[in-house]
């Protein structure tokens, strides 16, 4: 008997099983995918550092000499546990080319590497270690070197210094040390033979060998302060921690899709407990007809509580099984360039499915108390049972100027709070979540945060990583090199000057605190061209600027007095003003121009700076850029905004998030939308045939039912619009902030893209789903109000 | 008197499980403008469809109906919905209203929708609150409708259909949900449209509600099997006690 019930239950209201069981599918796809996310974002860098091996601290040398100044003093030093190197060729972007072209324009130099020589393990696509290159391949690494348009099997040609080889291109690496959006400089993974074959250059031997050396310590002060000694003979040094930050705008993206999933998770159970108890009123009814014919409270709730296991049960399996592929599709944007995962990830999705579970009986337990206070009464009364007291509609038609189909689009919608406030909540966070990484994007790809780079405004911005070197290996000097390229500009009739900020590792102390702080430089520009959060601009030579974070770093603040040597030379400066910005991820400082540096061979160089004499408009700037590209043989050539894109380096990557999250959104909107839809068909039956059968057009049924779903959604994407800017601003300025950028960042957001692109997409998709569904109600005739139970 | 819906014919057929059930077998009848018909007949008889059928609110399968001179099963749906809208009343036995609005509204509701009505809002309020006032009701126009009895409703339900002046009302079992007390104050107030012009075609099982009107149908599997005529102008007891004769001679 009870399960003959049961199961008349279920082939009867087939269209609200199918529908609870689609919700329960969609919770425990949800729940499942979010928390393995949430884990993996959260161990995400961990994860990723242990899988590659990651040590505490690590730099590069060029040339045999160096070598072994650093290989003595790391085998001597009493805070080194341990340490492992690789071999490398320093190379640029002109050596590797594909049909004559360069393959691609990568601003700093790059790494020819045996991959027998590894000391990090570096991931192919489908995070397996690669262990070995087949001879005339090459794996590439390098978030930058994605953009390449290159695709596997692909012949790419290497020349250097007269040695000329062909590779065919095996794929992309994950690279833990070189792989984010942040840095510059690609490795080549080769066969040892074809490394051995461009070391028989003695040119490439003597001068482009270097080694990459991985770290670990015992105190990280006293090391650091101890590098201080082999500082003049480092290409580059970085501690673990700043290694992390390089990949923070990877970690942005996961830490967005963290807020998506749990979006998602409070979608998907919001959602559940409305579908729970609107199934259950539907029962009223037939709990009213059982208590008439005698079954018992606990009989009445245990059949419902099998009927709701059986559904919840089902839909958690299958919503397990899809929760693996959808999670992999909201990983994929972050897992192009990291390892991400967990190891436990068949666990947790089994114990997120059967918490959907245990969420949906206890949902059902708290729905079906209702059961004791219904009396067979109700069964007549369909669970009305004429006590309430609060007025169901809150307009009156009488009153109203509305026509008929406003009028009951807007009451309907205000007559149920609660389920239209949750469908708009949905909404809402659906299309906040587009909206603020639209705004981020925005503002990634936007000249906003130039100030950020420390750089002046200037026309264009060139990078020429063939000058740099030279300029850096003290083969000529910077001022030489800007006359060079003013003199091309000249030759090529658009004369103006040229100026160069140069980055420097100097030693520098305050008080017991001894620090390796770069400095940025500029011969051609005046410390009070740039910004400042506090204090005043260096304007004298014994003067320096510092960001917070080397202040906080050094324990100083404006007024203090630090010791910095340059060329083996201590002096005192006073600390004048504190800023903030991107370079060296904020741990950066500001020498005054009167001060000389050409003497002391830069560590890095930045961009060749470019002003027009002539002041060009934006257009023939942009007609310039592009006659640059061709006199420089350069894909690097930027406007003001170009640079800024080019130095985040992630806003390609998070519009492809944001196009991402926007088809996740629409994909989630549309299935509420469908299934909410069908509910309430199913609910308001007895209503649609009465409006027929009182001479309502089909067409003015769906009108109303379309235009429900489209009024929440445009009261949804008005606060979310309202909301986005400051969301953006409680969500991204930590973010930024973890960068170096402590004040406020002026977000850059297209109204056009804000308040009409997106939200006229997801209102279209919304209304045509909703449209869609409720043609449904032309199934529904006038002549079924004598069939409505 | 001019006909208002002249029945021709009229057959319905359901399949149900690839099993025809002909429900209406070529029914035909004639009701003139100031009629009020009540249609009688066991359960399953075909009473309610018939109602449905000839009221637009479902298809006939075969023949033909004219209402007001037109042949229904010619026009389209959104054609029927104007011709309900505009030209027919309905009443059902479960007094479905709009459970979001209060009862004045789900009354002025579909002289809002009609394109006929030039009303403004305020005198279609205004003469909802009249047809309220003219049946008993007036003091619930604004009550939610889970906060009137079955009575009220009922009568609530004959305001909404008479709102639009309806050519003709028709009614299914509009006595059938209420107590003794309600059914005869709702069946009052029909008698009463009736008696002002309106005509009528209702559904019953109730030889009390039945002997109210001029004339009723016997329907039996489909097929009307007789017709009776009251005359109004006998008392209500002899008309019953005359209608449940012709009713047991019929095999009620």
């Amino acid at each position: 008997m009870y399960f003959r019930i049961l199961k008349k239950d279920l082939k009867r209201k087939k269209t609200m099983n199918v529908i609870l069981l689609l919700f329960v599918i969609l919770s425990a796809m949800f729940a499942a995918s979010s928390v393995n996310n949430i884990v993996a974002v959260v161990n995400g860098l961990d994860y990723y550092f242990d899988k590659a091996g990651m040590t505490d601290y690590f730099s590069a040398t060029r040339g045999e000499e160096n070598d072994i100044k650093v290989d003595e003093f790391l085998k001597d030093s009493e805070y080194v546990t341990d340490y492992g190197t690789e071999e490398i060729i320093y190379t640029t972007s002109e050596s590797f080319r594909r049909g004559g072209d360069k393959l691609y324009d990568f601003s700093n130099v790059g790494f020819v590497q045996n991959v027998d020589g590894c000391f990090l393990n570096l991931f192919t696509a489908d995070n397996k270690i690669l262990k070995s290159v087949d001879e005339g391949k090459v794996y590439i690494s390098g978030a930058g070197m994605r953009k390449a348009d290159i695709e596997p099997g692909d012949k790419i040609t290497f020349e250097m210094n007269g040695v000329t080889k062909e590779f065919e291109f095996a794929g992309f690496l994950k690279d833990a040390l070189f792989g984010s959006e942040m840095i510059g400089n690609p490795r080549f993974l080769i066969n040892d033979k074809d490394y051995k074959d461009i070391l028989k250059d003695e040119t490439t031997a003597e001068y482009s060998k270097g080694r990459l050396y991985y770290i670990n310590y015992t105190d990280k002060n006293a090391f650091e302060e101890s590098t201080a000694e082999i500082s003049p003979y480092l290409v580059l040094n970085f501690s673990r921690s700043m290694i992390e930050m390089t990949n923070i705008m990877n970690m942005t993206i996961a830490a967005i899709l963290l807020v998506l999933s749990v979006g998602l998770l409070v979608v998907s159970f919001t959602v559940l407990r409305f579908t729970i108890s609107f199934t259950i009123s539907e029962e009223f009814r037939e709990i009213g007809v059982m208590k008439a014919l005698g079954l018992k409270n606990t009989s009445i709730r245990g059949l419902y509580l099998v009927k709701y296991f059986g559904i919840s049960v089902i839909g958690a399996v299958i919503g397990y099984f899809a929760s693996v592929p959808f999670g992999k599709i909201l990983l994929a944007s972050v897992s192009q360039n990291m390892v991400l995962g967990n190891d436990n990830s068949v666990l947790y999705g089994i114990l997120c499915s059967i918490g959907v579970v245990l969420i949906i009986m206890l949902f059902c337990w708290s729905c079906t108390k209702k059961i004791k206070k219904l009396s067979p009464i109700d069964a007549v009364r369909n669970g009305q049972t004429g006590e309430r007291f609060k007025k169901r509609g809150v307009m009156s038609l009488s009153k109203s100027r509305l026509g008929s189909t406003g009028f009951l689009t807007i009451n309907d919608i205000l007559s149920a709070p609660r389920q239209f406030g949750m469908i708009m909540l949905i909404f809402t966070i659906s299309t906040a979540i587009v909206m603020i990484l639209s705004t981020t994007a925005r503002t990634l790809a936007s000249d906003s945060l130039l100030y950020l780079m420390s750089v002046t405004e200037s026309d264009v911005f060139l990078s020429d990583s063939e000058r740099s070197m030279n300029t850096i290996a003290s083969v000529k000097s910077i001022e030489d090199t800007n006359r060079e390229i003013e003199d091309i500009l000249k030759e090529n009739d658009m004369p103006g000057d040229v100026k160069m900020e140069s980055w420097y590792k100097i030693p520098t102390e305050f008080g017991s605190t001894k620090k390796n702080i770069t400095f940025m430089w500029c011969r051609d520009t005046k410390t009070t061209d740039y910004e400042y959060t506090e204090g005043t601009a260096p304007e004298l030579e014994n003067e320096v600027a510092l960001t917070k974070l080397v202040a906080d770093d050094l324990g100083c603040g404006i007024g203090d007095t630090i010791k910095l040597t340059i060329n083996d030379k201590t002096d005192d400066y006073v600390v004048t003003a504190i800023f903030q910005c991107f370079n060296n991820l904020g741990s950066c400082g500001r020498l005054n121009e009167n001060l000389d540096m050409t003497k002391t061979p830069p560590a890095t160089s930045f961009y060749y700076q470019i002003e027009f004499d002539d002041h060009p408009d934006d257009k023939v700037i942009e007609e310039r850029i592009e006659k640059l590209k061709d006199i420089f043989d350069t894909e690097n050539v930027f406007d003001k905004t170009g640079f800024t894109k080019d130095c985040m380096g992630v806003a390609d990557t998070l519009a492809t998030v944001r196009d991402m999250v926007l088809i996740l959104t629409l994909v989630i909107i549309v299935l509420i939308s469908i299934l909410m839809e069908r509910s309430f068909i199913t609910k308001e039956k007895s209503e649609i045939a009465l409006m027929k059968a009182l001479g309502f057009r089909s067409d003015s049924i769906i009108g109303l039912h379309t235009a429900r779903f489209a009024a929440v959604l445009i009261a949804a994407e008005i606060i979310a619009a309202a909301l986005s800017i400051p969301l953006t601003s409680l969500i991204m300025d930590p973010v930024f902030g973890m960068m170096g950028a402590i004040g406020k960042i002026e977000y850059k957001f297209d109204p056009k893209e804000i308040f009409l692109i997106y939200p006229a997409i997801i209102l279209a998709v919304t209304t045509l789903s909703a449209f869609f569904t409720s043609l449904y109600t032309k199934s529904i005739k006038a002549s079924d109000t004598s069939n409505i139970e | 008197m001019k006909t208002i819906l002249n029945v021709t014919e009229l057959c319905k057929t359901y399949i149900i499980n690839k099993r025809q059930n002909n429900v209406l077998k070529n029914v035909s009848f004639k009701i003139d403008e100031g009629e009020m018909v009540a249609i009688m007949g066991p359960s399953g008889s075909g009473k309610s469809t018939l109602l449905y059928t000839v009221s637009g609110m479902d298809k006939m399968t075969a023949g033909s109906v004219e209402f007001c001179g037109n042949d229904i099963s010619s026009l389209k749906e959104n054609e029927l919905a104007e011709l309900r809208l505009e030209d027919m009343g309905f009443i059902f036995q479960q007094m479905y209203m709009m459970k979001n609005l209060t009862v004045l509204d789900n009354i002025i509701l579909p002289a809002v929708k009609s394109k006929r009505n030039k009303e403004s809002r305020k005198e279609t309020a205004a003469r909802g609150r009249e047809l309220m006032n003219k049946l008993g009701i007036a003091e619930v126009a604004d009550n939610d409708i889970n906060e009137v009895s079955g009575g009220q409703l009922q009568r609530a339900c004959i305001c909404r259909s008479m709102i639009n002046r309806p050519q003709m009302i028709f009614a299914d079992e509009p006595t059938g949900a209420l107590n003794h007390r309600s059914s005869d104050e709702v069946m009052e107030e029909l008698t009463k449209l009736n008696d002002e012009g309106t005509t009528i075609m209702l559904v019953t099982h109730d030889a009390k509600v039945a002997a109210k009107c001029t004339r009723v149908l016997f329907i039996v599997d489909g097929n009307i099997k007789g017709e009776y005529n009251i005359d109004r102008s006998v008392s209500l007891r002899d008309r019953e006690r005359g209608l449940n004769n012709w009713l047991l001679e019929m095999g009620w």
